[in-house]
């Protein structure tokens, strides 16, 4: 019994030298895969428990986090907060590089939370017009604190930048932040035309009206004549609005090149 | 009997004999068809598929496979192939030959990689050609999305499985240690599914001690990250895209890390082995 224990002993100290010797070895790829793969840190895994594990474990990231989202939806149709919260952070832990759930995610956090708080708190009658704000605000909040930690896994998606403008105008009514976040959409690599033109329209709204001409001025040269989504005539238009609006001399008006 | 010298070729003929024996066993067959199917079938999955691109979800569902039951494959045929030798007292008949305990201990561990090879070669081959015909099927459905020719890179799904098949290595070399001190069959299939759940979420619990900022945590967390390896390390490769190709440098880091943790795993079942009484 001593003998084999002694062997234990002696093969477990062993195995322990040499893998610290080996630890070093691997310690710079385990660095950057961890910088990549929310997943694989200890506050992420830990929130979302067994089903990580699970998945880790398994390989099926891909599946697990697919069945999550279907069972997601049956809890969202059930309007049920509290797990369709948990499953969203649970699905977005196990597989965080598909868009589509972050944006789902956020339009969910942002939109259907405080509307399902408002009906069970009595509806939109019975709940007073402030906690209605507060609420919308709260969860507006949470869907851009949603979409910040997408970025961190997607800084190039330009779906993203555009989600967190809509939250911004629509539910926030910050006008700026909208028009800036609407522009960096369209920074983005194959960022989408449309945000360009929404850039230049939220700061109009925002009474920046000359900013807007401006960006207009610089955007149209740019655009593609020949693509029917960078609709380089509806942004000749919106300028000689401007410039109607902004009194522009003649001599100062915009001509385009071509 | 150690005065014949360590001959390569009794452990190859062992090794041979170990891998022959697996193959025969029902529950290797079963094990590769479940795999099989389920590659092939991640096909008809997709209706379930929302976010990944279609393409890396069947290469996740292969990875997975590969994953889940390449490791029960691997626990189960090194226990069971092991034990089998001992309780049938075959491992008394051949040990009184001359043949030396680690030339036993290195065809066993030898014939358990060559089958945790071939079932990563099978799943990786079968899982490139899904790819494959499913890429040519999108390509000609929607070609504006393909003008740059096939996306996917066929080289980091070899890489992937390479890396797959390291794993498993390790992992047989640990469950051959298990089995070499252990006493039961049992013992020695349950301890090595232990090691992988343990191998899998050891970087956890090394970061859990390291935050609670006690120099004893420490220590533990250093400890337990020599005493097992890092399998999340092997999934360096987890991409569709040649982009993300982790360099030579990291590959070959990979490489060593698993490789000198199989060695080393493997050196101890020998002295194990060289003190259990059979």
């Amino acid at each position: 019994m001593r003998s084999r224990l002694r062997t234990a002993a002696t093969a477990l100290a062993l195995l322990a030298g040499a893998g610290l010797g080996l630890a070093p070895i691997a310690e710079p790829v385990w660095r950057a895969q961890r910088g990549r793969e929310p997943a694989l840190r200890l506050q992420t895994a830990a929130a979302a428990g067994q089903g990580v594990t699970l998945a880790l474990l398994g390989g099926f990231r891909a599946l697990v986090a697919d069945v999550a989202w279907v069972r997601m939806y049956a809890l969202w149709e059930r309007r049920d907060l509290p797990a369709v919260e948990t499953l969203l952070r649970f699905v977005t832990s196990v597989d965080p590089r598909p868009v589509y759930f972050w944006l789902n995610g956020a339009r969910i956090v942002a939109y259907d939370f405080p509307v399902w708080r408002i009906a069970a708190a009595g509806g939109h009658d019975a709940v007073p017009a402030e906690v209605q704000q507060r609420l919308v605000r709260e969860h507006a909040a949470l869907g851009l604190r949603y979409l910040g930690a997408a970025m961190e896994q997607h800084p190039r998606s330009p779906d993203l930048w555009v989600e967190q403008a809509n939250i911004q105008l629509n539910k926030l009514g910050d006008l700026d932040a909208a028009a800036a976040s609407y522009r960096r959409a369209w920074e983005c690599p194959r960022g989408p035309f449309f945000a360009a033109r929404l850039h230049a329209e939220v700061l109009r709204r925002a009474g920046r009206a000359r900013e807007a001409l401006e960006f207009l001025r610089t955007l149209h040269p740019k655009l593609p004549p020949n693509d029917d989504a960078a609709r380089a005539e509806l942004v000749l238009a919106r300028i000689r609005d401007l410039e109607r609006e902004l009194r522009v001399p003649p001599l100062l008006e915009y001509r385009p090149a071509r | 009997m150690n005065r014949v010298p360590f001959s390569p070729l009794r452990t190859w003929l062992i090794a041979q004999n170990t891998l022959l024996e697996a193959v025969r066993q029902r529950l290797f067959h079963f094990i590769v068809f479940l795999a099989l199917a389920l590659v092939l079938g991640a096909r008809w999955l997709r209706d379930f598929n929302f976010g990944a691109p279609e393409l890396k979800f069947l290469a996740d569902c292969g990875f997975g496979a590969m994953t889940f039951f390449g490791a029960a494959l691997t626990i189960t045929a090194t226990a069971q192939l092991f034990f089998s030798e001992i309780e049938n007292r075959t491992a008394l008949t051949l040990l009184a030959k001359p043949v030396w305990r680690a030339e036993f201990v290195a065809g066993k561990y030898l014939g358990t990689v060559l089958l945790a090879g071939g079932f990563c070669a099978l799943l990786t081959g079968l899982l490139m050609a899904v790819l494959w015909v499913r890429e040519g099927e999108l390509m000609a459905e929607f070609p504006e999305t393909f003008t740059a020719g096939r996306t996917v890179s066929y080289g980091m799904v070899a890489l992937a499985g390479a890396f797959q098949w390291l794993k498993l290595a390790v992992l047989a070399a640990f469950g051959l240690l298990v089995a070499s001190y252990a006493q039961t069959q049992l013992f020695a299939m349950a301890s090595g599914f232990f090691v992988l759940v343990i191998c899998h979420l050891q970087y956890l619990a090394q970061e859990a001690y390291a935050r609670a900022g006690s120099l004893a945590g420490e220590l533990a967390g250093r400890l337990l990250a020599g005493l097992v390896p890092n399998f999340q390390v092997f999934a360096v490769a987890d991409s569709l895209l040649a982009e993300d190709f982790p360099g030579g440098g990291a590959v070959a880091r990979v490489a060593l890390y698993g490789a000198g943790y199989a060695a080393v795993a493997l050196g101890l079942a020998i002295y194990c082995f060289r003190h259990r009484e059979i």
